[in-house]
């Protein structure tokens, strides 16, 4: 990677939708990822980017018992982590931990913390907060919110509250706000939903179609970024929500996935249905100044906010997470289970 | 030579020293500070002893010494007695006249004395006479002056008791300023004895003078008496002490009130062109609206001019009054040109107000009219050529929006070609139109735009570069792709029609080809100046940029029409897909009526698309131009079909996912998503790619039992005749389809496909239904 220009790549055996990195893991910048296999024994690997920089790992490989859509690392503790898994015909979310000592197993298996069994339906997502030790999650499914209490020693999680989005409105994901724990953003068919967790009740909503990924921008407060199906990427000031602060032009079909560069501002990677990763810059993310401008000024001074297109993927991308441990490191991960890592060091906005 | 040289030096020298020694005043002073030793040694002063020098040399020096001293000094006696014998004989004839003259003097002098003598005596006798004279005259003299005191005395008051019937004449004639004059000359006599001797006197002179000030105040404030009577009027109230502040007052009052009169106001502009133009016709008529507006403001000015030389020494309030009434013409100026206003029209009222400057200038040209009006006329000339860009901005509007668009009428109608054609039609013209009306501003001979030639110039190039940026901006917020500030407030405008956003896309490659190579051939040939004062950074109208700009905007429209379609179809398969429990399928009976509605809709964008965008010379990419798709397809086809004969479900389910990607990386790779052109077919073909994406990522998102799997392979196979049909690209729709067969057979629980025949019975059996259906329609 010092040198070359395409990233390290990874496969995994069967499809695969989701990736998260372990942001706990201060030694060593890692990930986690799980296979979608319908009709197989599905895994979940733990995937390292060696010292040199130049080769990824499998550091464990874990088997787990269906197939998997959702999964999420613990922020506080490495060796946890969430999944939302689905047997074909029901859906199941619950709290893993990855034994010690797995590397002297023969075939280690996954201890189960804790299962988040008070879903019906199609379960979306789980979430944790992204700021620190938080001993809180929250799932979604797609009429419901669910704030859990979570205790590993106990190996039991509790609901906290609940609340239903209604009959019109069907939640496909969302994001927990890293500047305050008590607000949570929603997406739906329809609209963007903000909750707040102390009253469990919706406080705002960005009147906005077919948001697929949203993602709070971690250095600036209000700032929250959306991928919408058809009509790509919008940066919006959540004080003043009727109108984005920014449009990026996303990808020629589906944006599928959004996220914020935890350490530099502006820098956003969006991943879509057209088979390519972008990496954008969103300089301007207050509204303050853009109000003022005529449209003709605003036209004039657009500089292309695109830096890259990474486009060795073969299939959709859904899976896209930033390193914590070296935030110009992103991996991605397309359908056909093939991971990638890259640098985006060139692009680096000069400081 | 220098031999000779030296010895006349010295000779002339010592010549010199005799000379001054002779005539020196007094000899002493000139020796005073000599010292002693100088004394001794220096033969030819004063005090030099001789006894003390021999002494001092005989006692200094030897016999030697002494010898060639006294050689020397016998040399020097020599030649001083001879030099004194040449000057005595040079100058002997001197001496002689001068003798003479001394002689001759004396014997004039002595005859004077007794002239003077007799002189003396003469004037002694004359003084005496005249003295006697003045003697006897002395006393008639003084009579002589008591009596003329005593008769100017009378004359003095004769002229009192004369003045009061003096004034009624002077009124009776009108000669005020005699009669002015007469009373300020008896103002110190009446002070004095005005209460007492000459009391009746001063009594009817004040009643007289007071019928003198009402006169002149009269004469001051009539507009029929002439300059000269009115000034004159002025000064003899002021000698008179009559307060002359407030008569300024009052008449510059009576100037401010007539203002209002002068006014342009916007309602009555239209009247004053009209009728100026009704008066070219018969020019017998006098009274149209321009010449009672062109004698008012005519009359203002003589007032000024009046007011000016009455009071000469106030003449700031004037400039105030003549600079309110030329800002006051610019602003109504500018209020008349909010309207819709033809350049014509513009250069009519321009003129008028242009007149009224001309008219105060040549009697206040202190008051700087001209350069003020200069500068207002540059802004309401500006926000005049801004206006123009702007009306016809509305204009192109008001054409795309005034059809009310819905969806029949616009695909029965063909309702898009029309809006096409007439916006295009708007551009252009409206275009042609408003530079023949800057063209009337170039061609004006009013002075002061023949000054603003190259500004005009350089505000037209700048007022078509924003009116095209402008534009642009105004087509990417009708097209809902960017977001208005009205949005800002909550007022979201009604969502627009997606074949209005194809117009736009047009209408933007019409404008960049057409309309952008017309106005920059205008600009050049007739507004071409200005750019070196105007805009110091360059040329303001740049058709470069703008036909990158309208390319990337055409470009822009063309794609958010297509997203804006596919979203349709996406919101479509995503209540399919969403409905059934797809794990618990029935088996297929028919094909899924979502599969009509998908065709409906691409039925429509071709409808839309026919209307708008040219058809493309692009070859049809055939089916066996990709034999390898084609093996490769028949290959799987055979492999799914064998799989169930021979292997259990696992077994299968291992082999056909190998199967599946042993097939990929032989299969032709094919492009999918590729640059969208301005055709027909070309923006059918991306639409169903893009559709047929989506339906493959609903597809993935499901899990499927075995019943579920042969309705979605059933619905593919019925789409792959028309949709073959209707793009440009086989190669890509056989892959896309064949696509989403592979992710409905990977999220399937059990894979077990449709028997050929039974697809072919089902397919027909939809194809007979859907003919029979239009038989129907077509007979009501």
């Amino acid at each position: 990677m010092q040198g070359g220009s395409s990233g390290i790549g990874y496969g995994l055996k069967y499809q695969s939708r989701c990736i998260s990195d372990v942001k706990a893991d201060t030694d060593y910048t890692s990930f986690l990822t799980g296979t979608l296999s319908l009709k197989e024994e599905n895994e979940v690997h733990l995937l390292r980017l060696s010292s040199g920089g130049s080769e990824l790992i499998c550091e464990g490989l874990f088997s787990h018992p269906n197939e998997i859509w959702d999964l999420a690392s613990c922020p506080f503790d490495q060796r946890i982590f969430s999944t939302v898994f689905s047997t074909g015909e029901s859906f199941g979310a619950a709290i893993w931990q990855i034994p010690e000592l797995y590397g002297q197993l023969n075939s280690p298996q996954l201890e189960r913390v804790a299962s988040l069994d008070a879903h019906v339906g199609k379960i979306n997502c789980v979430l944790w907060w992204p700021s620190g030790r938080c001993d809180k999650l929250i799932s979604i499914d797609e009429q419901n919110i669910f704030l859990w209490s979570l205790d590993c020693s106990k190996k039991s999680a509790e609901v906290l509250s609940k609340d239903s989005a209604g009959m019109l409105h069907s939640l496909s994901g969302g994001a927990w706000d890293p500047h305050d724990v008590n607000a949570v953003a929603a997406t739906g068919e329809s609209s963007v939903q903000f909750w707040d967790l102390r009253t469990m009740k919706k406080v705002n909503s960005i009147e906005h179609a077919h948001v697929r990924g949203v993602d709070y921008n971690p250095k600036r407060e209000h700032i929250l970024v959306t991928a919408e199906d058809e009509s790509g990427i919008h940066v919006w000031d959540l004080r003043k929500a009727k109108v984005p602060v920014q449009e990026l032009p996303g990808h020629t079909h589906w944006t599928w996935a959004v996220r914020c560069n935890p350490e530099y501002d502006g820098l956003i990677l969006s991943a879509g249905t057209d088979s390519v990763v972008n990496l954008w810059y969103a300089s301007a993310t207050s509204s303050d100044d853009k109000t003022s401008e005529s449209p003709v000024e605003s036209t004039r001074q657009r500089v292309n906010p695109l830096l890259n297109s990474y486009t060795d993927y073969e299939d959709s991308v859904y899976g896209l997470a930033w390193s914590s441990r070296e935030p110009w490191v992103f991996a991605s991960l397309s359908y056909d289970g093939r991971v990638i890592i890259e640098s985006v060091k060139p692009f680096l906005p000069r400081i | 030579m220098a031999t000779e040289a030296a010895p006349m030096d010295e000779k002339a020298k010592r010549m010199r020293d005799l000379l001054s020694s002779f005539y020196a005043p007094d000899p002493s002073i000139s020796t005073s500070g000599s010292s002693i030793n100088a004394s001794f040694d220096n033969i030819n002063s004063t005090s030099f002893d001789a006894d003390q020098y021999m002494d001092l040399m005989i006692k200094k020096s030897n016999l030697e010494v002494l010898l060639q001293r006294h050689v020397q000094m016998a040399a020097e006696i020599k030649n001083l007695d001879t030099d004194l014998q040449m000057l005595v004989y040079e100058n002997y004839n001197k001496f002689i006249s001068a003798t003479d003259t001394i002689k001759r003097m004396k014997s004039n002098i002595f005859g004077m004395e007794g002239n003077m003598d007799q002189l003396l005596q003469k004037i002694m006798s004359v003084q005496s006479k005249s003295d006697g004279v003045n003697t006897s005259l002395f006393e008639k003299r003084e009579h002589i002056e008591k009596l003329h005191r005593t008769r100017n005395l009378l004359r003095k008051v004769q002229f009192i008791y004369d003045l009061p019937a003096r004034l009624q004449k002077c009124i009776k004639s009108e000669a005020y300023g005699d009669a002015v004059r007469f009373y300020t000359g008896a103002m110190p006599i009446l002070k004095v004895y005005g209460d007492t001797s000459f009391q009746d006197c001063r009594r009817a002179s004040e009643e007289a003078i007071e019928i003198i000030i009402k006169n002149l105040q009269t004469k001051l404030f009539s507009d029929s008496e002439s300059i000269q009577a009115r000034a004159e009027a002025a000064v003899l109230l002021k000698q008179l002490d009559v307060p002359v502040d407030s008569l300024k007052a009052k008449l510059l009052e009576k100037l401010e009130q007539s203002l209002d009169g002068l006014q342009i106001k916007p309602e009555e502009a239209s009247t004053l062109v009209e009728d100026d133009d009704s008066s070219n016709d018969t020019e017998s008529n006098d009274q149209h609206p321009a010449k009672i507006h062109e004698d008012a403001v005519r009359g203002f000015s003589e007032a000024i001019r009046a007011y000016r030389e009455i009071f000469p020494d106030s003449e700031e309030r004037l400039f105030k009054l003549a600079r309110a009434l030329t800002a006051m013409h610019f602003e109504y100026m500018e209020l008349y040109i909010k309207k819709r206003v033809s350049a014509a029209d513009f250069l009519g009222i321009f003129r008028i107000v242009w007149e009224d400057v001309v008219l105060m200038d040549e009697v206040l040209p202190e008051a700087a009219l001209s350069d003020l009006s200069a500068e207002a006329a540059q802004v309401t000339l500006k926000q005049f050529v801004a206006r123009m860009f702007s009306h016809l901005q509305q204009d192109i509007s008001d054409t795309l929006l005034k059809f009310d668009i819905n969806q029949k009428e616009a695909v029965e109608g063909e309702l898009l070609k029309v809006v096409l054609e007439a916006s295009q039609k708007a551009v252009l013209q409206g275009t042609t139109n408003i530079f023949q009306d800057f063209r009337q501003l170039l061609d004006e001979k009013t002075g002061i735009f023949i000054k603003m030639k190259d500004l005009i110039s350089g505000w037209i190039q700048k007022g078509s570069q924003d009116f095209f940026r402008s534009l642009e901006a105004q087509f990417l917020v009708l097209s809902g792709k960017t977001s208005s500030s009205n949005d800002i407030e909550g007022k979201s405008s009604d969502k627009i029609h997606a074949g209005l956003i194809l117009v736009l896309a047009q209408l933007s490659v019409f404008i960049e080809q057409k309309v952008i190579p017309r106005v920059t051939e205008e600009i050049a040939a007739s507004f071409s100046g200005g750019n070196s004062q105007a805009f110091e950074n360059g040329p303001a109208f740049i058709p470069g940029e703008l036909c990158r700009v309208f390319h990337a905007a055409s470009e822009k429209l063309l794609q958010h029409y297509i997203d804006t379609r596919t979203q349709k179809v996406s919101v479509l398969l995503r209540k399919r897909f969403k409905t059934p429990n797809w794990v618990k399928h029935k088996e297929p009976r028919e094909v899924h009526m979502y599969v009509d509605m998908f065709l409906h809709e691409l039925e429509e964008v071709g409808k839309e698309v026919k209307q708008v965008l040219p058809q493309g010379t692009f070859r049809k990419h055939k089916r066996t131009d990709s034999n390898g798709s084609n093996t490769t397809t028949s290959s799987r086809s055979n492999t799914l079909h064998n799989d169930k004969m021979a292997r259990s479900n696992s077994q299968r389910a291992r082999s056909q996912l190998f199967e599946t990607h042993l097939a990929k990386l032989f299969k032709q790779k094919v492009e999918i998503f590729t640059k969208v052109e301005f055709t027909q077919e070309s923006v059918v073909t991306t639409t169903v790619k893009l559709c047929l994406k989506s339906l493959q990522e609903y597809v993935r998102l499901q899990t499927f039992n075995r019943s579920g799997f042969q309705q979605i392979q059933l619905d593919i196979q019925f789409l792959k005749a028309p949709l073959k049909e209707a793009v440009e690209d086989e190669a890509a729709i056989d892959f896309l389809l064949d696509e989403v067969i592979v992710a409905a057979s990977e999220r399937c629980l059990d894979v077990i496909p449709l028997e050929p025949p039974i697809l072919d019975k089902l397919i027909q059996a939809k194809l007979a239904k859907s003919k029979e259906h239009n038989n129907n329609t077509v007979s009501s």
